[in-house]
Formats: structure tokens, sequence, C-alpha cells
């Protein structure tokens, strides 16, 4: 795919003369390597959904973070290299605990996106003999979930520091089929849980083990009671309400 | 990892933690003067100039100055002149310290010179000097070492006559009738009652004529001023500082006081 | 020392501080906010100007009164305007009222090893369309209430204003109990009482008083239509208004 490519695929910061930055192209590559993750808005609040490779038997389940809090009213689902994950989401949090402590308000959805976007395009640079501050693009995907005065709403970041609004997005190895999936079902009348199922069933359809409580995670973000994780016994009782 | 964006791209700092509550977040400062310990700052002003004066008028503003500037109380030197022209359309005038005024002199010169090479066909008009050197006074004063001067800033730009003052502390101020040092205690009240609701109407030769009987009598009442002084004219047709003009004045009245030498008992 | 003799040398600083005399103050009713100041400038016993404003809109919902030390003043008021610039372009928003509050607070404090010699009284509308004031301290010490008078006649006018908007002192009739918010007239009313009684008896207030009324969304000019000398300043005349009501004081 990528055999053409020889030069220009070096240096992060430099320009193929089609215009293209490889690297910045390659770490979005990377995210479809990620496990699916899945976050749909609604009018009561948003839900997000990953699926949890668990590789092994001897493998803690329960250790496997892909749903983080950024705030109480922001939460955050990654898909690719979850360790870049973390820094961006330490970043959210230090620039949504410094809005509210100048303006005494919650850091609107878009603005905390906005932050984490500012951040993915610093890699390579540098001054004078310092190292650079990053060396190379976030190799993750992030859905950021929220509410605020402006109501539910969900945003998907890339490497490339772009952020798009959406109602409903998958990112992740099964994105193309869970994401016409969500085009399919996906409507504006639809309940928070309406919202938990189909991300379960999304999920569900593009995962390759059977779906049940501990391979997958699923969080909410609403206006009353914020941002949470679900446990398993909710997860549970989400899945045994699935249609067959 | 920084979270500041603004320090993004700029050589780190280590030393500052940019969590602390106090001091608040700022860009790190790029070097740490050496010297700070042996800096001289000004902590009172040496050669002084006293009052300046000015006066809207029907065609713009009009200044004056006397041309003394003092050591203490000696007359040092008896020709110096205290009103500058800055550009096409605006004229300051300093009291104060006068070694601090010609540093001023010089910056301005320089910031005309740098809005001409511009070649935009914009200039500088008196409203944006003055906030200019407020923004300098002030600067310099929220470092502690002012510079000495009480200064007026008056000039004519797109029909609209300007008159403000800004001194030391970076206070600034507007008004139709202005004055720096003993001027404001013995010149601005008589000032005040032949110019105020007059601005519009008065000519320039009763405006020369007030500005000049206030220098007569600031001169019978400040012992740190002259009766040589200069007046400066801005008008839409530019800046005019007049030739040093000499008061006829008389001290032969004083005889007559007690209290003013003269008298044996 | 205490005897009044100098054991010490004695070093002569510059004093970087003024004091610019004037007064200010605000009072929120329920669907309203009156936030006012005279124009008088002065320094000791001189008159600088009789038009220096203190009270400035901040947006369409929001004004800030800023006293003491004049420069310190205007250069706060600049840096404020510039962060509510700022905010604007990053949240696509005008910062709320209580957002602003807060950031006043930050950045006194930030100064708070070189305060910034003024006394600041932010009033305006809350996003619940409810009037209100906050009053600060130079460091940023802060909280809301409902009326507060600052600056150099604030010792004439706040129990003045205590006994009109708090209703200290006063019983009320048998059988009923005091207004919680008074009516728009009513506060111009005391306002304008206070300045003219704050003009007779302290020589720093005087020559002019500018008032500025914030209407909260919806509500109708009813109590100031009448009067002369108003001004719109707000932008739109949908969502909050703002007004500007200018008078003249005694000038000696």
């Amino acid at each position: 795919m990528f055999l053409t490519r020889s030069e220009y695929d070096r240096g992060v910061n430099t320009f193929s003369p089609e215009g293209r930055l490889f690297q910045v192209e390659y770490a979005i590559e990377a995210i479809k390597l990620g496990s699916t993750t899945v976050g749909v808005c609604t009018k009561e609040g948003v839900v997000l959904g990953v699926e949890k490779r668990v590789q092994s038997p001897l493998l803690v389940s329960s250790s496997i973070e892909k749903i983080m809090e950024i705030d109480r009213h922001l939460g955050c689902a990654m898909s690719g290299l979850i360790a870049d994950a973390r820094t961006m989401v330490d970043h959210a949090r230090v620039t949504s605990q410094n809005h509210a402590f100048i303006y005494d308000e919650r850091i609107k959805v878009e603005s905390a996106t906005q932050a984490v976007c500012d951040l993915a395009l610093r890699f390579g640079e540098s001054v004078h003999d310092e190292e650079a501050m990053m060396s190379r693009p976030f190799g993750v995907a992030l859905l950021i979930a929220g509410v605020d005065e402006n109501g539910p709403q969900l945003y998907h970041t890339d490497p490339s520091g772009t952020s798009v609004r959406y109602e409903a997005k998958a990112v992740g190895s099964g994105s193309e089929a869970a994401q016409s999936e969500l085009q399919d079902k996906w409507h504006k009348q639809m309940t928070l849980k309406e919202a938990h199922i189909l991300t379960l069933r999304v999920l569900k359809q593009v995962m390759e083990e059977k779906l049940d409580q501990h391979n997958v995670q699923l969080a909410q973000v609403t206006s009353d009671k914020g941002f949470e994780i679900l446990d398993e016994v909710r997860l549970k009782a989400l899945i045994d309400e699935m249609p067959v | 990892m920084d979270h500041f964006p603004t320090n993004w791209g700029r050589p780190r700092n280590d030393a500052h933690d940019a969590f602390n509550t106090y001091p608040l977040h700022q860009r790190p400062a790029p070097h740490t003067d050496t010297f700070a310990e042996g800096v001289q700052r000004t902590q009172q002003p040496i050669v002084t100039g006293t009052s300046v004066l000015a006066i809207k008028y029907k065609d713009g503003i009009m200044m004056t100055a006397d041309t003394l500037a003092s050591y203490g109380s000696l007359a040092r030197f008896k020709s110096i002149q205290r009103l500058h022209a800055v550009g096409e359309s605006t004229v300051i005038g300093a009291s104060g310290d006068m070694s601090d005024f010609q540093y001023l002199q010089g910056l301005l010169d320089g910031l005309v010179t740098d809005e001409f090479t511009a070649g935009d066909g914009d200039a500088l008009g008196p409203a944006e000097v003055h906030e200019y050197l407020a923004r300098v006074l002030y600067a310099r004063r929220s470092k502690m070492n002012p510079l000495w001067n009480s200064l007026l800033v008056g000039g004519v730009k797109d029909g609209e006559s300007f008159l403000a003052y800004v001194d030391l502390l970076g206070t600034t101020y507007t008004a139709s009738t202005l004055a720096t040092g003993y001027g404001a205690y013995i010149a601005l009240p008589l000032l005040r009652q032949a110019v105020e609701g007059r601005e519009a109407t008065l000519g320039a030769d009763e405006a020369r004529r007030i500005l000049t009987e206030s220098m007569r009598v600031l001169f019978y009442r400040d012992a740190r001023s002259l009766n040589k002084f200069q007046i400066a004219t801005v008008t839409a047709a530019g800046v005019d500082i007049s030739e040093p003009i000499v008061l006829d004045t008389a001290w032969g009245f004083a005889e007559g006081i007690r209290g003013y030498g003269g008298q044996t008992q | 020392m205490p005897d009044g003799s100098f054991a010490h040398p004695q070093e002569r600083q510059f004093n970087p501080y003024s004091e610019n005399g004037g007064t200010i103050l605000a009072i929120a009713g329920a669907d309203f906010t009156v936030v006012a100041g005279d124009t008088r400038q002065s320094e000791g016993y001189s008159i600088q100007t009789r038009y220096a404003p203190k009270v400035f809109k901040l947006t369409d919902r929001a004004v800030l009164a800023v006293n003491g030390f004049a420069a310190d003043g205007n250069m706060f008021v600049k840096k404020v305007k510039q962060r509510l610039e700022w905010y604007r372009h990053a949240h696509a928003k005008d910062m709320p009222l209580r957002a602003i509050a807060r950031l006043i607070q930050t950045m006194l404090y930030a100064q708070r090893f070189f305060p910034y010699y003024v006394y600041n009284i932010l009033g305006g509308i809350e996003e619940d369309g409810s009037g209100a004031v906050y009053s600060f301290d130079p460091v940023g010490s802060y909280e809301r209430e409902a009326c507060r008078a600052a600056g150099a006649a604030q010792a004439l006018v706040q129990p003045f204003l205590d006994n009109q908007i708090y209703f200290k002192n006063q019983q009320p009739p048998a059988g009923s109990s005091h207004p919680v918010h008074l009516p728009l007239p009513d506060v111009l009313s005391i306002v304008i009482d206070s300045f003219t009684g704050a003009t007779e008896r302290h020589i720093e207030v005087g020559d002019g008083l500018e008032i500025f009324v914030i209407l909260a969304k919806g509500r109708s000019t009813q109590g100031f239509d009448g009067r002369s000398g108003v001004q719109e300043l707000s932008t739109t005349p949908e969502g909050d208004r703002v007004f500007v009501i200018r008078r003249e004081l005694k000038k000696d």
C-alpha cells in the first residue's frame, strides 16, 4: 500500500510533494489496529463503549482501561496506542481543572476537545538544542463525550489534530462495519437506554469473541449524574436485555 | 508534560512550577539580569523643568513651558526647550527630570521614524502618542524605575483636537485645560475660568494672551520658573513651536511689600 | 522609634501608588442591576479632570466599576477586556458574569505582592436572569451581594444603602415584611441621592454621575424610559441590555 512512499515518510514534519504528512497518515493507520470503540449521543446523554481484548484467561480484564474520566462532565474513550491517550487525557484534565479554577465554571466539551487537538500537532518541534516535546504524532483516536450548556455532545479527534462532532461514531479495527450500523440505527429521539443497547449491539457485531460483561466496557455522561462507568452488574443487566 | 500552550515551543524552565497556585502561570523568563543588584534607578529628579500649561482653542491646542532647567534651587540651564514636536500633528511638553524627558524624546523620534519607514501612509496622532507614553511610563513605574516626568500631550488629527496628561505613575486624564507642577495650583484655575465652555470660539490671539498672562503669574510666584518661555501651537496645518518669548517683568512693586526685602525695620 | 527619633538611616523610596478619589456603587434588583460612579478624578486637593469614567461596560450583561489608583484601574480594565476577548475567541461565547467575577479574582490575586490598588465592583445579569453585584478587595477577595459602595465616600454611602436596601434599623409595619428587591425607579432614586449626598459632604466626589443600568433579557425599560440623558449601549436589543444615564453633580 505504501510502497511508493520512500523519502517523505522519514521526517515527521516533512511534506511529500503531493502535500501529505506521511507520519501523520501512518498514525491514523495505527488506530485501525486498535480495538473497536463506539460513541452514541442522545438528548439524555452520551454513551461510550469499548471492546476489551482479553487475550489470555490469566489477564485481569478489569485492569484494561480504555474509558477515562476527564472531568465530572467529560469522559473519553480511546482506540489505538492507549499509552499515548494517557498523555492527552492528562492534558485534558489539567486544562479542565485550570478552566474551573480561573472561571468558576465547567469547560465546554468543544473547548476541552480543542485543547487536546492543540497538543496533537506539537510533535517534532524543538527550540535551540533542546529535545522536542514529542518525537512523533500520537497513535490514538479519542471519542470525547460530555455535557455542557449546549447539551450532550460527542467529539472525535485523530492524530492530525482534527476534531469533528458526531451524533454517533465508531473507531478502531471494526469501525467500518460499526459506523454503517450506527448510520442505520441511530435516530434523533433515541433514549439513553436505546443508546446503551445500540452500542452493545454494534460492538457485538464486530467482536470476534462472544460479548459479555468482562470483554466490553460502557460509560455514560448525563447532565444530572455526569460521567460514570457502568459496573459489571449494570452491564450484565443490559446485555441480558439485548434482543437476540 | 507542560499543559500550558503558551510555553509550547519555548525553552523549558524546570525551576518553574507551572502547577503552583502562586505565582500564577506565566512564560518562563528568557534570562535573569545578572547585574540587577547593581542597577541604578531614578529615586529623585536631578535637573528639572517646572510647569507646562496647555489649553484647547478654536483651531486646535496651544501649549507653553518656560526654558529653564533647574538643578535644585540653582537656575542651571536657561535655554532648554521643554516642548517637543512628535510627528506632524502632536506636541508634548515636559516637567520633571530633563534627562528622562530627553530619553523620551529619543524614544518618540525612533517611533516616528519606524512609523514613517513602514510607509503605509499612516501617521501617529496625539491620541496614539499619549497612549504610548502612558504605557511606557506605567511599565517603568511598575518596575519601580520611573521616568520622573509629568507630560502634557496635545495635537490635532482628523479635525479632532486632543489634550491629555500623563505622569511618572502612569496616571492619565484629559481636559480642555491642563497644567503640570505649580501650574496646576496657580495657573489652572485662571485657565479654567478663561477657557471652559469657550473652547470652540476662543481665537488664537486670545488663547496666546491667556497663556502669556498665566506664565507671567507663574513667573512671579514659582521660584523655579523663568520669564522666558515658548508657545507651541498645533492646528490642522501642523505644529509650530515659537522662538523663546521674553516677558517684560518688573519687581519694583516688591519694594512696598513687607517681607520682600527693602524694608529696614 | 517610639520616641519619634530615627536610630536607623532613612531610605526615601519611590511610591508607585496614588489615590484618585471618587466613589462607585452598585445595587442588584430582581431582574436588573445598577452600577454607578462619579466622574471626578483628583489627587490631594486638586481636581485633575471633571470627566474621567470609572464605570465600564464589559459585555452586554456585565459592567465593571473601578475605584482607587486611576492608572492601575485603567490598566486593570484594559487587561480584563483583553481576557474577555480571548475567552470569546476560545469558547465562542461571552463570558458569564460569575466567570468574570472569578477571573477578576485570579487576576487580582496574581498581583498579590504588588497589588493593583483598586476596589472593583462588578454588576450585571447572571445566567439565570437575576441581577447580581460582586465586590472585590484589591487582592481579589470577593463575594456576591445585593449592594455595595466603594471609594472615597464609601463610609458615607454604605450605611445609607444598608438602611435603604437592606432595611437595617427599620421595623416593617405590623403584619408586613420588607421587600427583598426594590423596583428600578426606587433604586435609581437611591443612587442619585447617594451621590448628591456624597458630593455635598466629600470633597473628592462630584462633577458628573454615570449610572449604568443592566436589564435582564425580556425586561421592559419601564422604570427609566421617561428620563433624560439615557443612552443604550447594548449591541443587540435581544438578550440582556445595557443603558447609561448621565447626570451633572455639583462641581465645587
